[in-house]
Parts: structure tokens; C-alpha cells; sequence
């Protein structure tokens, strides 16, 4: 923030420049006064742990979202960015997390598809019929692909050659900014390189790269600079060669003591777990054995891609396992739908909530009662005046903003998940599983979420709560298994750790 | 977010009744049929004569309990159109298996030929995740391939001399047949706003991730819907046979659209998980009314159905306006 550090050594025009912005979401401020500069032929870093606003930022520049605050200038472009077309004709090419890809197009299409859509051309169907332009194969061949055929279908691809797919755009859309968001996130390490010798042409031609990260080697790899962020804050711009990936960490971390009080509930090792995992085999998730005991809260903390989140759907019946076994009150449960996991005894909060969390259509009383209708009712028939009761001590005893007729869609983030969590507690389960239970929620419901699970966990129940904020973990749970790289491979006490210790176990031992 | 009644800390809204008011502001089908009550009145003095309600009432119910059927398929998210070649098969095979010899048999075999298509559209839509639209595109045609085969062009008379009671049969001077089709416009309301399967039915409607999600069988449902919704198109096809006295060939052609078209009329979401059965019931006598008027007024035929195409456009547009001084307006 200090102008120094925006200060560049070339003296140059700033490739694009953020000039105080900020963006809030009703009940969240995502970003807050940024003011940052990046110069062509510089590669920058924004470096920052889950939810400290990196990706609003890069979108913000792509013209993606609206600041609602402050302005972004492109170079060349003196009118302040408000839309993608703005920005696309500012030459900004923004690459998302997940790959902008096609499936039923050929590669061919997919490398081109920018230009089918630009505006500039007055006959964008001939770009479709470019069969055999030499270009599509150059741009193939720089980043990678060299043994794809560009008549392949998109579909046949994998995860990696996608993302590279993507990447090989910026070869035939010119451009002067070029934002990376996590990219890399998915990637191997044989493309990981292609991705850097891009990224060293890219500098080179005087482009100006950005490229979004929390992983430390390969920021320290590419950037001359790293811009540090933290909850919606610019921390700190520094020079790479001047710092260490620690520092960075550090300054990732701040001093965020957790502002809530750990849990200190009495763990009953004695009693035997009410959930035993063994050699959990699911998604990227391989060889997880964990145990949750009653009146536990057992946190899984990982980064995005650990595999935390496929633990949690195969035990739950969202995902099929490739193997291991699955005990609840020592019975052995392998189930394949959510309504088998629930009949077992495991709910599952989902961290998809707009698509499974809730019915659409349905009120809060319908949402809340849904898992458990049968209850409800005397051979099929539903006795309204029994629902009707219950959904409203649930409504009082959750504290849900809007009445029993209200749709659940119409409610604030938190008030949703409020009505998620009856729905779930409603059917008693023995243990509970919660996929990141405070995602995109406003600070008061995610205290009033917390004693909820609290006051279950108090019952005697089992906990699980998956999550990608350290300190949730270290506030909520009892004992915080790390994950990476689909196992798991430490265990903390809140007691006696840190939000520091957690994340650099989860980014890996070496960069500590 | 709808903050109503911010002040007020007790739960009012909540314990509320949807209330008349707010009834009455949803209910575009039901002015539409009053006004064109009025009109019919008014231009032709022969629209109320009991002799032509009557006539009214005979011709409507069996498209009517089609389209009660068509109501909890759209209300899954579904669509049939294959309903017209179901009445058209079970009806040719009731009045043509055992020679059309027993009323009880015709009505079993037209039943269970519903029930048989119906079952295998929910099973192909439910466990193979196949498009409801292509499923039963494939069945309308494979039905109606079979009701030619079966007649080979000819109406099918049936033996059975009582072929007809049901369907000339009055209570009190109003038909039978509409008595069955309002009873069963009763029950299905019954069994979607009152029972656990409808509640069922409307979660997989909105959305079957969450619908899933939540523990309900998804698949399940479905199948048991498109298995219902066979067993009421298939007694509809015996209900048709008897009123005409024979299984004619073309029974039942284009009751896919006028089907569909009365439910949507009726307020129902084709996406699923919205809709009455009060809505579609309205929708269907929309329909009933303005075909029966355009005969009294000797409209010729070929403009009727651009009148009925007309009046399906305006509806919706109609239906357009509701949802846009809704009061939400986030999602559709």
C-alpha cells in the first residue's frame, strides 16, 4: 500500500493500475482500498490464503465484477473497466481456475473460441473453418500440447492438457495483461513447466502477467513481485528477490489470533468412536484412517484439491470410494446414496449449497422437514398441524430470519445454511459431517453456526467438519487433521497450535 | 430478503394463511375462464342450456384426467407426449381384447397397458437418465405404430352391450365420466399438497441434486409418477372408448399438446416443482369452453385451432406478468 513498494525500477507507464478499490457483497466486504500497479514485462504474484480476496481481485481487473468502490485502469485505455468487453478490448485475457473449456468443440474451436465471439470480425463464422491454420498448431505446440490433434474433441482431454488448452489462447488473442487464476491448481509438474517457459515468453514480449497462487514455489519460480493479501486487504508488495517463501507465509498468515475461544470440551478417548474410517480410498483421496468419537469435533483442514472434500462425499454416499471401509457404532456402512448414508446415521452438509443444499421452490418449513417427512405423517399422509409445530420451535431454536412460509431462497447465506442445519439435526444423526460449514457467510451467523455444532457435539454426537480456514479448525474442532495431496498427513491440538502451523503443514514441510 | 412485518416480533406472517387476497392475485386462469364464461353467455344463447354443459362436461373430462396425469409428470420437471397414443392403444385394446365382452375386463386391460407404458417411461427416464421429451417422442410413435397394426384403420366395436353406461351414465343429470374426472382431480390434489409422496414429487421437480441430497428417492418417485400418470391415461383411453362406443384408430391425437398446454395455462412451471391441480383443472376448461364456443358460433374448424394457439400464447404472456411483479424477482 505504501507507494514505495508500488514504485517500479523501469519508471514505466503501469501496464494496469487499481486505484483504490474495494468490493462488498451485502454483510461481506471481499476487498477493501486496494491500490495496486503492475508494469509490462513484470510478472506479479498475488499471494494470499483461502477467502483473503485474490480471485475477486483478478477478476476485478478482467472486468468480471464491478468494483464498488475505486476504478481499474488498463494502459492505453484511459476509461475505467466495468465490463468483460472493456477489459477484453483493453487487452486483459483472464484465465480461470477452471479451464474455459468446450467440451463438444474440437481444440481447434476451443483455441480459437475468443475470436469467434470478438466482435471484430464481420464474418466470425469463417474462424470456425479454419481447418488446418498453421497458428493453431504453433499455439498448441507452445504450451505443450504437441501431441494433440486439433480435430481432437475437448472432451477427450484431461484435466491438465485443459488447463493448457486454455493457457494456449494467449497465443492467438493479443493481449498486454495476462491473469492466471490458480491455474496451476490443477496441473502436473510436466505441464507446470510448459506453464513457466509461457509465462518467461509472455515477459519477454512485454507482457504484463499476474498470476494468482497460494503455492509458494512456484510464486518464488516465476514473479518479480508478490502482492500479499489478507481478508480483503493489500498487505504488503515486495520484491522476490529480496524475500523468502517464510515471509511471504507470515505475511499471508498475519497475527489473526483466533478471535474466538478455542473448544476445550472434555475429548472421551475412552468410549468407543462413533466413526471409524480405514484406508479411505475416494477421489484424489488415498489411505485416510481417522476416528471420531462422541462428542467430538474432528476438523479435516486442506487446501483446494487436497482431497478434503472427497472424504467427506464418499463417506456421506455422494461420491463413490474406491476402497476402505466406513464403521458407524461399529457397523460396517458402505453407502452409495445420501439416503443410505442418512439411514446409518450420517448427515451431510454440503458446501454446494445453492445446488444441494436446499430445494428451490420450497419454504423454509418444507426445506426443514423434507429429510425427515415420514415423521410427519401417519401412512403417507401428511399431518400439517405436526409439521407445522416443529418447523416453528426450529425456526425459534435456530434463529432463521424469515418465517416458516418464507422461501429459503430468498434468505441471506447464512440463514440458508441455518435452515440446512435443522433439516440435518432434525434426522439425529450420529455424526455429522460438514463441508465447509461458514462458506460465504456473514460473521454473526458463523458464531451462531459454531454453538450449534457445539451444542450437538455436547449431545454426545460426532463432528466432522471439513474446511479450507485454519482458524474455523482451530476454533471449532477438538483435534484438526491436516490433509495434502490426498492423504493425511499430521494432526494439531488447537490448544497448542496456530494458524501458522496449520497452513504450513498443508502446504508442504519444505517451504517452512 | 422480504422483510414484511419487521416490527412486529411476533411470528405473524408465519402462522399465516397464503390469505384470500393473495390467493386471488395468482389466479390469472380463473379470470381468464370467467371472462370467457361471460363471453360465451353473451354471444350464443345456447352455451348455458344444460344441454350443452352436458355436452360440455362429456367432452372435456377425458382430456381432463389426461391432463391431470400430464400435471405431476411437468410437476417432476418431466413432460409426456405420449399420452395421446396411450388413450388411443388402451382404448383400441379394451374394446378389441376378449372381444370387448366385459366392461370390467376392458377397463383392467386399459389400465394395465397405461400402467405397462407408463412404468417403462419412468424407468428409462429415472435409472437410464434419459431426456422425458426423446423417451416418450419414441413411445408416442411405437403406441400409435401399434394401435394401426392393431385396428389395421378401423374402429374396434365392441360385444359388450354396456360398452357405453359409463360414459352416457348421469347422476343427479350430470355425467358420470365428469364426476370421475373431478373426483380424480380431487384425490391428485390430495395426494400433492397432502401426502409425503407429493412433497416428493414437488423437491425432485425444483431440483433433484438437492432433492437427492436430502435423502429423498429420487428415482423412485419418478417411476411411481410416470407409472400413475399411465394407469389415469390409460382408463382415460377406455373412458374415450366407451363415450365414442368404439376404439377408434386416432382416439386421443394431439392430447399431448392440448395436455401440456392446459397445465402450463393452468400456472404449472414445465422447469418442475410449481404448479396446482386447481390450475391445471382451470387450464383444462379453458380449453373445453373456448373449443365448445368456436363450435356454437360455427367458427370453421380450421381457424379454431388459431384461436386455441392464440389463447395458449396469451396465457402465458399472462403468466409472464405474475411472475414479474413477483416478489421476488432473483430467479426465475
Amino acid at each position: 500500500m505504501s507507494q514505495a513498494l508500488n514504485e517500479h525500477p523501469r519508471g514505466a507507464v503501469p501496464a494496469f493500475a487499481l486505484r483504490g478499490v474495494g468490493k462488498s457483497y451485502p454483510g461481506v466486504t471481499a476487498l477493501a482500498d486496494i491500490d495496486l500497479e503492475a508494469f509490462p514485462g513484470e510478472v506479479l504474484a498475488i499471494c494470499g490464503a483461502n477467502g483473503a480476496g485474490k480471485s475477486t481481485m483478478a477478476k476485478m481487473i478482467a472486468g468480471q465484477e464491478r468494483p464498488s468502490t475505486g476504478r481499474v485502469e488498463i494502459a492505453g485505455h484511459p476509461a475505467a473497466i466495468v465490463t468483460p468487453a472493456d477489459a477484453e478490448t483493453a487487452g486483459v485475457l483472464l484465465m480461470h481456475q477452471e479451464p474455459l473449456v468446450i467440451e463438444d468443440f474440437t481444440v481447434e474451436e476451443n483455441v480459437w473460441l475468443r475470436r469467434i465471439s470478438s466482435a471484430g470480425s464481420n464474418r466470425p463464422w469463417r474462424r470456425l473453418r479454419r481447418g488446418g491454420d498453421p497458428r493453431t498448431r504453433q499455439a498448441l505446440d507452445a504450451v505443450g500440447l504437441t501431441d494433440v490433434a486439433p480435430d481432437t474433441l475437448a472432451r477427450e482431454l484431461g484435466p491438465g492438457p485443459r488447463q493448457m488448452l486454455a493457457l494456449s489462447r494467449t497465443q492467438v488473442n493479443e493481449h498486454r495483461v495476462l491473469l492466471l487464476d490458480e491455474t496451476t491448481a490443477s496441473t502436473t509438474e510436466e505441464h507446470f513447466r510448459d506453464v513457466l517457459d509461457l509465462v518467461d515468453r509472455e515477459r519477454a514480449a512485454g507482457v504484463c502477467v499476474v498470476f494468482v497462487s497460494h503455492r509458494m514455489d512456484e510464486v518464488f519460480a516465476m514473479a518479480d513481485r508478490i502482492a500479499v493479501m489478507r481478508s480483503g486487504r493489500l498487505v504488503e508488495v515486495l520484491r522476490t528477490a529480496d524475500t523468502t517463501p517464510g515471509a511471504v507465509i507470515d505475511l499471508m498468515i498475519g497475527e489473526s489470533v483466533a478471535a474466538l475461544e478455542p473448544l476445550t470440551l472434555p475429548v472421551r478417548p475412552d468410549e468407543k468412536p462413533l466413526l471409524e474410517v480405514d484406508d479411505l480410498a475416494a477421489g484424489s483421496a488415498r489411505d485416510v484412517t481417522f476416528r471420531v468419537g462422541p462428542g467430538e469435533v474432528v476438523g479435516i483442514y486442506g487446501l483446494v484439491g487436497s482431497g478434503r472434500s472427497s472424504v467427506a462425499r464418499s463417506i456421506a454416499g455422494h461420491q463413490p470410494r474406491r476402497g476402505g471401509r466406513v464403521q458407524v457404532h461399529g457397523r460396517d456402512v458402505h453407502a452409495r446414496s445420501p439416503r443410505a448414508a442418512l439411514r446409518a446415521g450420517l448427515a451431510y452438509l454440503t458446501e454446494d449449497r445453492r445446488r444441494e443444499g436446499f430445494v428451490p421452490a420450497f419454504t423454509n418449513g418444507e426445506n426443514m422437514t423434507l429429510s425427515t417427512l415420514p415423521a410427519f405423517a401417519s401412512r403417507g399422509v401428511l399431518r400439517a398441524g405436526a409439521e407445522r409445530r416443529r418447523v416453528q420451535q426450529l425456526i425459534a431454536e435456530f434463529q432463521v430470519k424469515g418465517g416458516p412460509r418464507t422461501l429459503t431462497r430468498t434468505l441471506s447465506g447464512g440463514n440458508q445454511q441455518k435452515v440446512i442445519l435443522a433439516k440435518w439435526l432434525e434426522a439425529a444423526p450420529e455424526v455429522l459431517i460438514l463441508d465447509e460449514p461458514t462458506k460465504g457467510i456473514d460473521v454473526g451467523a458463523r458464531a451462531n453456526i459454531y454453538e450449534i455444532v457445539r451444542a450437538l457435539a455436547a449431545q454426545g454426537r460426532g463432528v466432522l467438519v471439513v474446511t479450507s480456514e485454519a482458524e474455523e479448525a482451530l476454533v471449532l474442532c477438538n483435534r484438526v487433521l491436516i490433509m495434502r495431496d490426498g492423504r493425511l498427513v499430521d494432526e494439531f491440538l488447537p490448544a497448542t497450535s496456530t494458524t501458522d502451523d496449520l497452513i504450513r503443514a498443508a502446504l508442504g514441510g519444505d517451504t517452512a | 430478503m422480504t422483510d414484511v412485518t419487521a416490527a412486529a416480533p411476533s411470528r405473524r406472517p408465519s402462522l399465516g394463511r397464503p390469505g384470500i387476497g393473495r390467493w386471488a392475485k395468482e389466479q390469472y386462469p380463473l379470470y381468464i375462464l370467467l371472462v370467457l364464461l361471460v363471453i360465451a353467455g353473451f354471444s350464443s344463447d345456447a352455451f348455458f342450456t344444460s344441454r350443452n354443459l352436458t355436452n360440455l362436461v362429456l367432452q372435456t373430462s377425458v382430456i381432463g384426467i389426461v391432463t391431470l396425469a400430464q400435471f405431476l409428470i411437468v410437476l417432476t420437471g418431466g413432460i409426456d407426449i405420449s399420452v395421446g397414443s396411450v388413450v388411443g392403444l388402451s382404448g383400441v385394446l379394451a374394446a378389441g381384447l376378449f372381444s370387448g365382452s366385459s366392461v370390467v375386463l376392458a377397463i383392467v386391460v386399459a389400465v394395465l397397458v397405461g400402467a405397462l407404458i407408463g412404468t417403462l417411461n419412468g424407468y428409462l427416464v429415472a435409472f437410464r437418465g434419459l431426456e422425458p421429451f426423446i423417451v416418450t417422442l419414441g413411445m408416442l410413435a411405437l403406441a400409435r405404430g401399434f394401435v394401426y397394426a392393431y385396428t389395421e384403420g378401423s374402429p374396434v366395436r365392441p360385444e359388450a352391450e354396456n360398452f357405453r353406461s359409463i360414459a352416457t351414465a348421469t347422476i343427479a343429470g350430470f355425467p358420470v365420466i365428469g364426476v370421475i374426472w373431478l373426483g380424480l382431480a380431487v384425490a391428485i390434489a390430495f395426494l400433492a399438497r397432502g401426502t409425503v409422496f407429493g412433497r416428493r414429487i414437488y423437491a425432485v421437480g425444483s431440483s433433484k441434486d438437492a432433492a437427492h441430497a436430502s435423502g429423498v428417492p429420487v428415482k423412485a418417485t419418478l417411476v411411481a409418477v410416470y407409472a400413475m400418470a399411465g394407469v389415469m391415461v390409460g382408463f382415460a383411453g377406455f373412458l374415450l372408448a366407451s363415450r365414442v362406443g368404439a376404439g377408434t384408430p386416432t382416439a386421443g391425437n394431439l392430447y399431448e399438446l392440448d395436455s401440456i398446454a392446459a397445465v402450463v395455462i393452468g400456472g404449472a412451471a414445465l422447469a418442475g416443482g410449481k404448479g396446482r391441480v386447481f390450475g391445471a383443472v382451470v387450464g383444462t376448461l379453458i380449453f373445453a369452453v373456448i373449443t365448445n364456443l368456436l363450435v356454437l358460433l360455427n367458427v370453421s374448424t380450421f381457424l379454431q385451432d388459431a384461436f386455441r394457439g392464440g389463447l395458449i400464447l396469451l396465457a402465458v404472456v399472462l403468466t409472464t406478468f405474475r411472475f414479474s411483479r413477483g416478489r421476488d424477482q432473483s430467479r426465475r
